[in-house]
């Protein structure tokens, strides 16, 4: 076997693993659109420390953050067809449960993953606001959730931001284990194109390319969205 | 117009307020004084419902309400006929100086935007910020911002305006001129309920003083009646500590 890099092979396979980046990006969006409203939300009970819920946001996190995401996939990957089949069996509906596609499973395996992670990231952020500014806001007529929308949002998001945008980076590059559930994504595609010869150097290389692009033009976009949000700042800063 | 019956208020089993009476005519400053602990801010809080009062009764205007049973629509109606002053300003620190004061305007009093940043920028200018329109919070001093607090309560026009320990939490030479902007305001008659440490204050604006320990009034009066014959042996300690070594009491 030759042990040179066989570089048509390299060039060629980049753009089999780039085009698993819509992919990828789509696992990503989709994932943070579910867990963004229902962490912040858990993160609400957790600081106002509404007796249930709030417990349950805590055991939850616990769970998600003390296993391997690989474990969570395999888990969810396994569980979710034996729940769907037994409840469709007893509503006798009639639907090829195996044959759902791997893309909803991701979706709910990487919500389920990055909602608890989030859950953190918001608590930490909104306890950095002050509570005195939502005093001030009741003071002057506004409700307890026009408050938030306007005054402690945004500025809980500022501290937020660059802990969600180690959560996206870190998703970004979860997604890669989507192979393990056959998930067309750009580790599983640059893969199936390395087995044909056994080029699997050159794959790899092609992969880690394609995140790091991915994963820094992501960093410097949260990076604008931090300065264009954190104006106010200016002065403190 | 203001008048509160007998509030009780405990955090966990320190009872902080055992039945106070409060009764404030328009155009009256009233100053509340007392070692720290005796349930002034307290008082203040629950007045604005920033606290719930365990007991207790009031009637502002045409509302009378009890203080801890009132609904969500009587306590706004209340913070409508109100202002607060923060001992730590508490502006709002991801808006400019002219937005912390047109943001209650806006949001709260559903007046329209052009008019209520007309009636903000007077009010800044009032309080000596016509410069600082667009200025954040943290571009302002502690004394630039606690007088756009002060700013953005009278924007509002309330009835009445509670200040609670508006100069405590700054550097001494700013004190001055917060004390100045809240004479000013004294001046033109408004109503006002302050929460202070500040003596000098207390006894040239004030027409009403009350002294409080222990979550009682121990005693009220003008300020004449408790700076220079308080009869309370307890008033007259509490003056004596706070009070220059070689003040004389009349009595």
């Amino acid at each position: 076997m030759d042990s040179s890099l066989n570089i048509p092979f390299l060039i060629d396979t980049f753009w089999v693993a780039l085009s698993g980046v819509p992919t990828a990006l789509l696992v990503t969006v989709v994932a943070m659109l579910i867990a963004v409203p229902v962490a912040f939300f858990f993160a609400l009970t957790r600081i106002n420390n509404i007796p249930v819920i709030s417990q349950i946001a805590k055991i939850y996190v616990s769970f998600v953050r003390g296993t391997p995401i690989i474990i969570q996939i395999f888990v969810l990957y396994s569980f979710i067809p034996i729940f769907l089949n037994s409840i469709f069996t007893k509503y006798n509906i009639d639907y090829p449960i195996y044959d759902i596609h791997p893309l909803w499973y991701a979706f709910i395996i990487f919500s389920f993953n990055t909602t608890a992670v989030l859950i953190e990231v918001f608590r930490s952020a909104l306890g950095t606001v002050d509570r005195g500014q939502l005093e001030a806001a009741h003071s002057v007529g506004l409700t307890t959730k026009q408050a938030y929308i306007r005054i402690i949002i945004p500025q809980a998001l500022v501290s937020a931001l660059p802990n969600i945008c180690t959560a996206t980076v870190n998703l970004i590059k979860a997604t890669s284990l989507g192979y393990a559930i056959s998930l067309q994504e750009i580790t599983l595609r640059a893969k199936v194109e390395a087995n044909l010869g056994y080029n699997y150097l050159e794959a790899y290389i092609d992969i880690f390319i394609v995140y790091l692009i991915v994963c820094i033009a992501v960093e410097q976009l949260f990076k604008w969205w931090e300065k264009r949000l954190s104006r106010y700042k200016m002065a403190s800063a | 117009m203001l008048e509160i019956k007998n509030i009780h208020k405990s955090f966990g089993k320190n009872e902080i307020l055992k039945g106070v009476d409060l009764r404030i005519d328009k155009g009256d400053v009233v100053v509340i004084l007392g070692p720290s602990g005796s349930g002034k801010t307290t008082l203040l809080r629950c007045v604005n419902f920033l606290e719930r009062a365990d007991k207790g009764t009031a009637s502002f205007g045409d509302i009378n309400v009890d203080l801890k049973e009132a609904s969500k629509k009587d306590v706004l109606a209340i913070r409508k006929k109100t202002a607060f002053v923060f001992q730590n300003y508490n502006l709002f620190n991801n808006k400019t100086a002219l937005e912390n004061v047109a943001e209650g305007l806006i949001i709260g009093r559903k007046v329209p935007k052009q008019e209520a940043y007309e009636i903000s920028k007077k009010a800044l200018d009032k309080v000596g910020l016509s410069e600082k329109y667009d200025f954040y919070p943290s571009q302002l001093s502690g004394g630039q911002q606690q007088r756009v607090g002060i700013a953005r309560a009278v924007a509002l026009n309330p009835d009445i305006i509670l200040f609670d320990e508006p100069t405590s939490a700054l550097d001494p030479e700013l004190v001055g001129e917060v004390l100045q902007v809240m004479k000013d305001i004294a001046k033109e008659g408004t109503t006002m309920l302050v929460v202070t440490h500040e003596m000098g204050f207390a006894k040239d604006v004030a027409n009403k003083v009350i002294f409080m320990d222990g979550g009682v009034i121990v005693e009220e009066g003008t300020p004449h009646d408790i700076f220079d014959t308080p009869k309370e042996e307890r008033t007259r300690k509490f003056l004596r500590r706070v009070l220059p070594d070689n003040y004389e009491f009349d009595n």
